[in-house]
């Protein structure tokens, strides 16, 4: 299990990371959320022993992270983080080698991982001669090349299709029904809720929001309504406990304080004709933007 | 993972590998190999390809005061000592042809090689007059023998005048013994001290040094500037710690060039035996390889060489050690190559004025100065081998000087590594220093 316990991370005088605590268990996929400068990659560099910080704790199975635990451990940095004059299969060997794997495990691997991700034909070729893509694959490769026990994902899915982003998240799946513990970020409210199951939301470097993704939208008092038929959005606004309308297409996603509202709403418009009537969780990206107060998706 | 890696070793293979096994290195040292062993044999392929230099030089003498002889005498006798190759540099024919006749013949012949006239006429005042007359300008060498002996051929025509016995003539031109005893054996002449230095500490020690640490820097940094640009190091760092990586770029640094080392001196080593095997003999000057080649051949040189070079070796290793971490620390602050590119000139500045105070040890006997400079680090190994030889040095001054290079050293790697361990990770130049020296005072 990886614990994080009250960690905080100062840089001079500025707190990059503020009392930070969750962990992640075996076959838990974890979300760590926030925006720019918010302290993720801060976050990520002191699991992986690359700062170490000010105050606090980070253990790995009840040991403290330190370069005899570091073969266990994959890391996808958010930039590339390749050695673009190296072929793919050097540098698969060369990242191999330094998680400690023999080259008999680095070739297994490696093999196996380039048929998945559909790769194989570029063994041969160099790092830059790739497309971004394809890089990104192959960095994915290389961070899980010798199955981690423990695996960093920080901005997985940047320059990536829709296609591959599915690839991805196969992949990510599966390691974890393989028992690897995944922690990752990204901007991508829709594949955080996709298959994170717990999340930490930081804002300045502190923890506004954290626990499973199903209890936070459970307790997430605000609901969302979408509702179709020949009423007007001025007939929705002025009904009580609704905060508010927003016009989609041919309907309406009214915003409500609370499920004790539902009715309420029901009552008031169901002397129009209303050919469709549905109740909501709120989206991630809307708990997201209520907490952190700007949205992602700019 | 079952088999265990020993990091550091892969670090060190993969590094020598990434330097020995690329293409330009391999084009380099066939280009620099070619240089070397075309440099050592320069003579040989003038030579070969031929030129004016190589061809007779023909004299018409036209000789009214039966000075002939004696000058044909001594020009040759001079051309021996001065090209050393025996009566191959003038030809020197004496003409019944009048200077006018002569004079046409430069027209007639224009497309032919020019050719000189020497005039000999008697004269009341100087027993003889001469004239040399040439189409073109008259090498300065070749004038100069040409006009001594033209004064020997007078001195000897006017002695004759005295009737001198043979025996008389050998006393009056024959060479003075001199008998030479230097009280103290060990002190050489200031002659021979420069040529030691200019035949043997410059193209040996000196000048290899000087473009090894260059060459040693420039990889250093840019293979560390390479990872930290591409960010691959966030992941060679998250694998291995700094000082493992550290160690292993300099170490991989110091293996790489003392490869390349040893390929200067077998390119060296190619380059004397084909000189060995071919060298013809060329016109004396100011630089000439073949006393050059044979002065590095020479018993005391070598003697002279041997009692140093532990010492000179041990000194030359702890000064490339320190170039490296330099190198490496430099290279772990900066964000880009261009930056790496301005770190490096005061590294090359310091290794370059080395290059200049050694030369200058040669032109400034005994100077404190560069004696106190001497025992600098960095400069040390580049100038102690010069000041020795001239005499300035002794091994104990190596000694000193290699210890203050390894406390150099010990110094670097403690506060160095700090900032590596910083540098590495820092992608920003805003407040670099104050970042640096806050890892400084970190422990």
């Amino acid at each position: 299990m990886l614990k994080v316990e009250n960690v905080t991370k100062y840089y001079g005088d500025i707190k990059a990371v503020d009392n930070l605590s969750f962990e992640v268990r075996p076959g838990e996929i974890f979300g760590l959320l926030g925006v720019n400068g918010a302290g993720k990659t801060t976050t990520f560099r002191m699991i992986t022993n690359l700062l170490d910080p000010t105050s606090g704790k980070i253990t790995l199975n009840g040991k403290k992270i330190d370069y005899n635990m570091t073969d266990k451990i994959g890391f996808l940095t958010e930039e590339r983080s390749l050695l673009t004059k190296l072929t793919v299969k050097e540098q698969c060997y060369f990242f191999g080698a330094l998680k400690g794997m023999s080259d008999n495990e680095i070739e297994k691997s490696m093999n196996s991982l380039l048929n998945e991700f559909e790769v194989a034909e570029y063994k041969e070729r160099k790092i830059k001669e790739l497309s971004k893509g394809n890089q990104q694959k192959i960095q994915f490769v290389t961070a899980i090349l010798n199955h981690p026990k423990l695996l960093i994902l920080d901005e997985p899915f940047s320059g990536l299709d829709p296609i591959n982003v599915e690839l991805f998240k196969k992949v990510i799946i599966r390691l974890a029904n393989e028992g690897s513990m995944i922690i990752f970020s990204s901007h991508r409210m829709e594949h955080v809720e996709l298959f994170c199951e717990k999340l930490v939301i930081l804002v300045h470097g502190k923890s506004v929001l954290e626990g499973y993704l199903k209890d936070i939208k459970e307790n997430y008092q605000k609901k969302n309504i979408l509702i179709k038929g020949d009423l007007t959005k001025k007939d929705l606004e002025n009904i009580d406990g609704v905060i508010k309308v927003e016009k989609l297409k041919d309907e309406f996603n009214v915003q409500i304080k609370d499920k004790s509202y539902i009715d309420i709403v029901f009552n008031n418009i169901k002397k129009f004709k209303i050919i469709k009537f549905v109740v909501e969780e709120p989206t991630l990206n809307e708990i997201f933007v209520e907490k952190v107060g700007e949205s992602y998706e700019k | 993972m079952k088999a265990m890696r020993n990091k550091l070793g892969f670090l060190i293979s993969v590094s020598l590998k990434r330097k020995i096994k690329s293409k330009w290195f391999i084009i380099a040292n066939i280009l620099v190999g070619l240089l070397i062993i075309g440099l050592l044999n320069i003579d040989t392929i003038i030579n070969y390809f031929g030129g004016d230099f190589n061809e007779k030089r023909v004299i018409y003498v036209v000789d009214n005061a039966n000075a002939y002889e004696s000058f044909k005498d001594f020009l040759s006798k001079s051309a021996i000592l001065s090209f050393e190759n025996e009566n191959d540099t003038y030809d020197i024919i004496l003409t019944q042809k009048s200077i006018e006749e002569l004079k046409k013949d430069y027209d007639s012949e224009s497309d032919k090689k020019e050719f000189w006239i020497v005039a000999f006429n008697k004269s009341e005042k100087n027993v003889i007059d001469a004239k040399v007359i040439s189409k073109s300008f008259i090498d300065t060498l070749d004038y100069q023998l040409l006009v001594g002996a033209i004064n020997n051929t007078k001195t000897m025509l006017a002695i004759r005048d005295y009737n001198l016995s043979e025996d008389d003539i050998n006393r009056l031109f024959g060479t003075i013994e001199v008998e030479r005893e230097i009280i103290d054996e060990n002190q050489k002449s200031e002659d021979e001290m420069m040529a030691s230095m200019f035949t043997t500490v410059f193209p040996v020690v000196v000048l290899p040094f000087f473009i090894l640490s260059i060459m040693l820097v420039q990889n250093i940094g840019s293979e560390v500037n390479d990872e930290k640009t591409t960010r691959g190091m966030e992941i060679i760092i998250s694998s291995v710690s700094p000082r493992k990586h550290f160690f292993a770029k300099v170490i991989a640094g110091n293996l790489f060039i003392l490869i390349q080392g040893i390929l200067l001196l077998v390119f060296g080593g190619i380059g004397l035996f084909i000189r060995s095997e071919t060298s013809t003999l060329v016109a004396k000057g100011s630089f000439d390889l073949t006393e050059i080649t044979s002065k590095l051949i020479t018993p005391s040189i070598i003697s002279e060489l041997t009692s140093i070079i532990p010492a000179l070796l041990i000194l030359m290793i702890l000064t490339f050690i320190g170039y490296s971490l330099v190198a490496g620390i430099l290279a772990s602050m900066t964000t880009n190559a261009e930056d790496f590119q301005h770190v490096q000139t005061p590294i090359m500045m310091i290794s370059l004025v080395g290059y200049y105070l050694s030369m200058m040890a040669g032109i400034f006997k005994g100077a404190t100065f560069l004696k106190i400079l001497s025992y600098f680090p960095f400069i040390s190994a580049i100038l102690s081998p010069s000041l020795l030889v001239m005499g300035d040095a002794t091994i104990i001054d190596f000694i000193i000087s290699a210890l203050i290079m390894a406390l150099t050293n010990y110094l670097l790697i403690k506060y160095g590594l700090r900032i590596y361990k910083v540098g590495i990770l820092n992608y920003s130049s805003k407040d670099l220093w104050k970042k640096m020296i806050k890892a400084l005072k970190e422990k």
